[in-house]
């Protein structure tokens, strides 16, 4: 064996080093990969509600149009009933009323078609008398004015066929007629007496309407008075932070690529003396044989 | 103590003439000239493995190997970017809290639904008390001041009311995980549960998770209004800006109450 074997193989591992080095500097640096998952609003709301004073209580069905079975039963609605909004997909939709506990083959009572777009909100009520009892498809605000409340009404008294409705000291709707609804109205931001005022009868109640939230006022007949019902349609932050916000400490970062020449100098100074003591032990090594007891 | 070391000071000069016994008895000279110019034809001469380690040619590629080795640690340990601990890898699993879980609320604003108190989310491993949150100065969202809680935005719907409710916490500290290291694990489905003052427990599904740049953060659908109950996790990720010591990105989890 000779004393080169050893060397050769330095060499290569040297060669193996560089190498490594090589890939770590260029290579290293992955990308993170974003973890967010995109997808696209498919989806409005839809609410029911039943606002006919004098008529029966109702079973209401949801069908998205060309499929017979429904999608949402609401069983025994009664009047002042108002859902919580339901997120349902894009599309088409029939609403039917039956009387409460009619089979669901019976022919509906009323029925009307919605067509539900994405991200919008919808209020699908029974209004007006029993009598001329009609479904009204209502368009739902959900963003306000920066800073200000959105308020609309609807006049579902039958005691009192027309009323005036005043929050704090803005009149939000003159003798507005029974089962009619106003558009919304901007109202600035706080708890305001809600006053509503009829023939005869009136009624109050205070009613807190932060920024950056919609509502709904119902006049309902109580027995004996009138009632409000105030409805929260939307809400968000009342006051929207600037910016983003600044929640993490760089902890668990990962560290900012530093250069890697200091790194590489002391490889190249290493391999330059590992390269020196080679060509010395190379010399040395020429002597070895002549002096060695393998050459007598 | 004065007994030993009497002891051991009796013992050195014992094994002294030892040592200088050994080449009396023994004519071959000591190992240590053969590393030195070896007069030729001389048996002892021949270059072992050991006697290799005296010649300054070997000890110099012993250095030399050495030094590029830690050259190449060196790199190593400084390249390797986005490097996580054992520990910090492995989530420890939480239970869902126990209490009567909240109904979806009637729309009426009478019903005052009362402020979050905690926050367990068991498929990351979060749980956490809830502290309040309000803006800062400049109108910014404050942040909790430890890296371990998070806190809800008060000036938001309260987790459970109608609306869109902000929770924020830490991504992590300076020095390790914070409480939402794990949030942008989270996956579409997955539960949230958040504890109310009164002790009732809402449960909120994941519907999506996003992350966005800092530069183009969506407030309006962050804070702005909804028409049921929803929830909104902010904490940061993306890349860390070294020269601002802040993040570049943000991460969302919107999640909506479980009906």
């Amino acid at each position: 064996m000779s004393h080169q074997a050893p060397v050769r193989r330095i060499v290569r591992l040297l060669a193996a080093c560089a190498l490594v080095a090589a890939w770590l500097g260029t290579a290293a640096p992955a990308a993170m990969a974003s973890p967010a998952t995109a997808t696209r609003q498919t989806t409005g709301y839809l609410r029911l509600a039943h606002l006919s004073p004098n008529a029966p209580a109702v079973d209401v069905y949801l069908y998205s149009v060309g499929n017979s079975n429904a999608m949402i039963v609401v069983h025994h609605v009664t009047y002042g009933t108002v859902s919580a909004y339901q997120a349902v997909p894009v599309g088409d939709y029939t609403v039917a009323m039956r009387g409460a506990g009619k089979p669901s083959t019976s022919p509906p009572v009323l029925s009307t078609t919605v067509r539900i777009q994405a991200g919008h909100a919808y209020t699908v009520a029974g209004m007006g008398p029993a009598a001329g009892l009609r479904l009204q498809v209502l368009d739902d605000a959900l963003t306000t004015p920066p800073g200000r409340a959105l308020v609309r009404v609807i006049q579902a008294s039958l005691k009192e066929h027309k009323v005036t409705v005043t929050a704090g000291g803005q009149t939000l709707t003159k003798n507005l007629a029974f089962g009619s609804a106003t558009s919304y109205v901007s109202v600035p931001a706080g708890t305001w007496n809600v006053h509503v005022t009829g023939g005869t009868m009136s009624a109050s109640k205070s009613v807190s309407l932060p920024a950056n939230t919609t509502h709904t006022i119902v006049v309902l007949d109580d027995p004996g008075r009138l009632a409000i019902d105030p409805l929260t349609d939307a809400a968000g932050s009342n006051l929207m932070p600037a910016g983003a916000p600044g929640t993490g400490l760089g902890g668990m970062a990962p560290r900012p690529a530093s250069s890697p020449l200091p790194w590489v100098a002391v490889m190249a100074l290493g391999a330059l003396v590992v390269a020196a003591g080679l060509l010395g032990l190379r010399r040395r090594g020429r002597a070895w044989p002549a002096s060695g007891p393998h050459a007598r | 103590m004065s007994l030993t070391s009497r002891g051991r000071r009796r013992a050195a000069p014992r094994l002294a003439p030892a040592q200088d016994e050994t080449p009396a008895q023994d004519e071959t000279p000591p190992p240590r000239d053969t590393s030195q110019a070896a007069p030729p034809g001389r048996r002892w001469a021949r270059p072992g493995p050991l006697a290799l380690a005296g010649r300054p040619a070997v000890v110099a590629v012993g250095i030399g190997l050495l030094l590029a080795g830690s050259g190449a640690v060196g790199l190593l340990i400084t390249r390797h970017t986005g490097h996580v601990p054992p520990h910090v890898a492995r989530v420890k699993p939480v239970l869902p809290p126990v209490g009567p879980q909240q109904q979806t609320p009637a729309p009426e604003v009478a019903e005052r639904v009362p402020p979050p108190v905690s926050l367990t989310i068991p498929v990351i491993g979060v749980r956490t008390r809830l502290i309040r949150l309000r803006l800062t100065r400049s109108g910014v969202l404050q942040v909790p001041g430890s890296p371990a809680v998070a806190g809800w935005y008060t000036g938001s719907p309260p987790p459970g009311a109608v609306g869109s409710s902000v929770i924020a916490g830490h991504v992590d500290s300076y020095l390790g995980p914070g409480v939402f290291y794990r949030l942008r694990l989270l996956h579409r489905g997955e539960r949230i549960y958040v504890r109310e003052a009164g002790g009732r427990v809402a449960l909120f599904l994941v519907s999506s998770v996003r992350l966005y740049k800092q530069t183009r953060f969506p407030r309006a659908s962050v804070y702005g209004p909804t028409p049921t109950p929803t929830l909104r996790l902010i904490t940061c990720g993306g890349t860390f800006d070294y020269q601002t010591r802040g993040y570049l990105s943000n991460v969302v989890v919107y999640a909506t109450l479980a009906s």
